[in-house]
């Protein structure tokens, strides 16, 4: 019977562990390009949330699409936000960053509290519009599960939740498109080369704002559709994103900062935690267990798992 | 090609440049020469654009660059070599050209520079997967003047290309400048604290001190002043 719980209690670990480890690659794509903090990432994902809510429920209801509308939902969600991140950064973020800055540690601290600022707007803005009620949206998938049969033994079955499968390959997926195109495309080593020097970067010719407004933008994207498919475990409200500040943050730490593979498995490991603990401890200790785990971690390799213990040569 | 003209920046209330003015024409390889402090790095950011000037106006192929912003002066033909070369050092060395070749001149003659940097430095063909961080610093010289060759450009702008090499590594460098010089492809403005050796290759120079212009010819002629002299070959 022990066996059975764990392998359940695995398969959803890794399950959700791959939409945090997404919610993770958000927060460390803007770290790792902008060197910026975002406090605000967490609350970007409840923005997806309710903009998933809205498509889905609204626009997509009914029609043949039926099952699948929250997944295209979220699908649409990710351009849209990307549009609010670029703009929030044009106004707002940019006149914290980039080369104008000449002092990087009050740069930092403007960075925190305007990130900070937008977060409090976007809670307060949606306590506002639309309720401290939660809401929540599901979809047919959400019930359906492919049983897999355990081999030893025939009167059991694991459970492999249908929307739950198709969020995680979709996470994957995303995450090694980022990781493709930060590698591989012209935008994406223009990306990498304003964050590994800036001033280089702009004798090159290349814009960094412009290279630092696509980063925030797919951040936030990032951020959107992490929250438009954990919609479908987790009911919205306009403070929903405290609860994942701290996991996206743990995950990142642990990863290594400013590494996006690093911060998929960094997320990765805390949902699987979070999911064995439950086996053995009660479900109020879950988030505790994974900052045991977070500082077990620090203390024995504090670089994170891919980072690297010196930076610069 | 290149006018500056009476230049003045200040940092807050510190004078870095007062008052210069130099030129550099086509195919020229111009030389500023001075001691650390004199403003010669400050002259090449205020001409690349990232520091901006409280007076005076920088002018390239005629045309004022005050409007002009940092990134689209690369777009130009200008490419600066920065002093301490500032590759990418978590990118390779072909990522590293390829940043270079960003400007649209660079990008469609791509493939040509390749051969041209790979010609002028073989080390960089064999390195060209390595990661710019990981290479000596000779090779990191020899990337950050191929990565300012692949954007094609009129006028290279390089700033200390000897500082802290080994001298035969320097000579090397020393010599494909001044190999780059002879193709007359481009002109060459060059910041240097060896001054013998920059005299050796360049058309003429300008001495920089405290932020001031204090003397500007052809260095034949310049290496006869006694301040020169004095200051530099200790005679």
């Amino acid at each position: 019977m022990l066996i059975e719980q764990f392998l359940q209690a695995l398969t959803s670990g890794i399950l959700l562990g791959c939409i945090y480890g997404l919610m993770c690659v958000g927060l460390a794509f803007i770290f790792g390009t902008m060197g910026v903090i975002n406090f605000a990432q967490a609350d970007f994902m409840m923005v997806g949330m309710y903009l998933v809510l809205a498509i889905a429920g609204s626009l997509l209801a009914g029609t043949a699409l039926g099952a699948f509308a929250p997944f295209l939902a979220a699908f649409l969600v990710g351009p849209l936000m990307f549009g609010i991140g670029y703009l929030l950064h044009r106004g707002l973020i940019v006149c914290t960053t980039g080369l104008r800055i000449a002092n990087q540690i009050e740069a930092h601290q403007a960075q925190l509290i305007l990130t900070l600022g937008v977060a409090l707007v976007l809670q307060n803005g949606a306590l506002i519009l639309l309720g401290s009620a939660p809401a929540s949206i599901i979809s047919p998938l959400s019930y359906a599960a492919w049983e897999i049969p355990l081999l030893y033994n025939d009167f059991n079955v694991l459970f492999v939740n249908k929307a739950h499968t198709y969020n995680a390959l979709i996470c994957v997926a995303v995450t090694l498109s980022l990781y493709w195109l930060i590698r591989n495309t012209r935008v994406g080593k223009s990306l990498r080369a304003s964050a590994d020097n800036p001033t280089a970067a702009v004798y090159m010719g290349i814009d960094v704002d412009r290279a630092h407004r696509i980063a925030f933008g797919f951040g936030t994207a990032i951020a959107g559709l992490a929250g438009g498919l954990i919609v479908l475990y987790y009911p919205v409200q306009p403070l929903v994103g405290m609860d994942f500040l701290i996991i996206m943050y743990a995950g990142v730490v642990l990863g290594g900062l400013g590494s996006l593979i690093g911060a998929f498995w960094g997320g990765f490991v805390i949902a699987l935690v979070q999911q064995l603990a439950t086996l053995v401890l009660p479900l109020q200790l879950q988030n505790a267990t994974v900052f045991i785990v977070f500082l077990l971690v620090l203390l024995l390799r504090p670089q994170g798992f891919f980072g690297r213990t010196v930076d610069r040569a | 090609m290149l006018e500056v003209e009476s230049l003045t920046v200040a940092y807050g209330g510190l004078r870095a440049l007062t008052n210069v003015s130099i030129e550099v024409k086509t195919g020229e390889l111009v030389c500023v020469v001075g001691p650390n402090g004199a403003g010669k790095s400050t002259l090449f950011k205020t001409i690349s654009g990232t520091v901006l000037p409280r007076s005076g106006k920088v002018l390239f192929e005629g045309v004022d660059l005050s409007t002009v912003s940092a990134a689209r002066r690369g777009h130009l033909g200008i490419a600066h070599v920065p002093e301490g070369r500032e590759v990418f050092r978590s990118m390779s060395v072909m990522e590293n050209l390829e940043m270079g070749a960003w400007a649209e001149a660079g990008r469609s003659r791509f493939a040509e520079t390749l051969e041209r940097v790979f010609s002028l430095f073989p080390v960089l063909a064999e390195r060209r997967d390595q990661l710019a961080g990981t290479l000596s610093g000779g090779q990191q010289q020899m990337l950050a003047i191929g990565r300012g060759l692949a954007s094609r450009p009129k006028l290279m702008m390089l700033d200390e290309p000897s500082m802290g090499l080994a001298p035969a590594v320097a000579d090397t460098i020393f010599e494909s400048i001044s190999q780059l010089h002879r193709e007359g492809e481009m002109a060459i403005l060059l910041v240097e604290q060896r001054v013998a050796e920059a005299m050796e290759y360049s058309n003429r120079g300008y001495v920089l001190q405290t932020g001031e212009v204090i003397l500007s010819g052809k260095f034949d002629e310049l290496s006869k002043d006694d301040r020169i002299r004095r200051a530099y070959f200790g005679m």
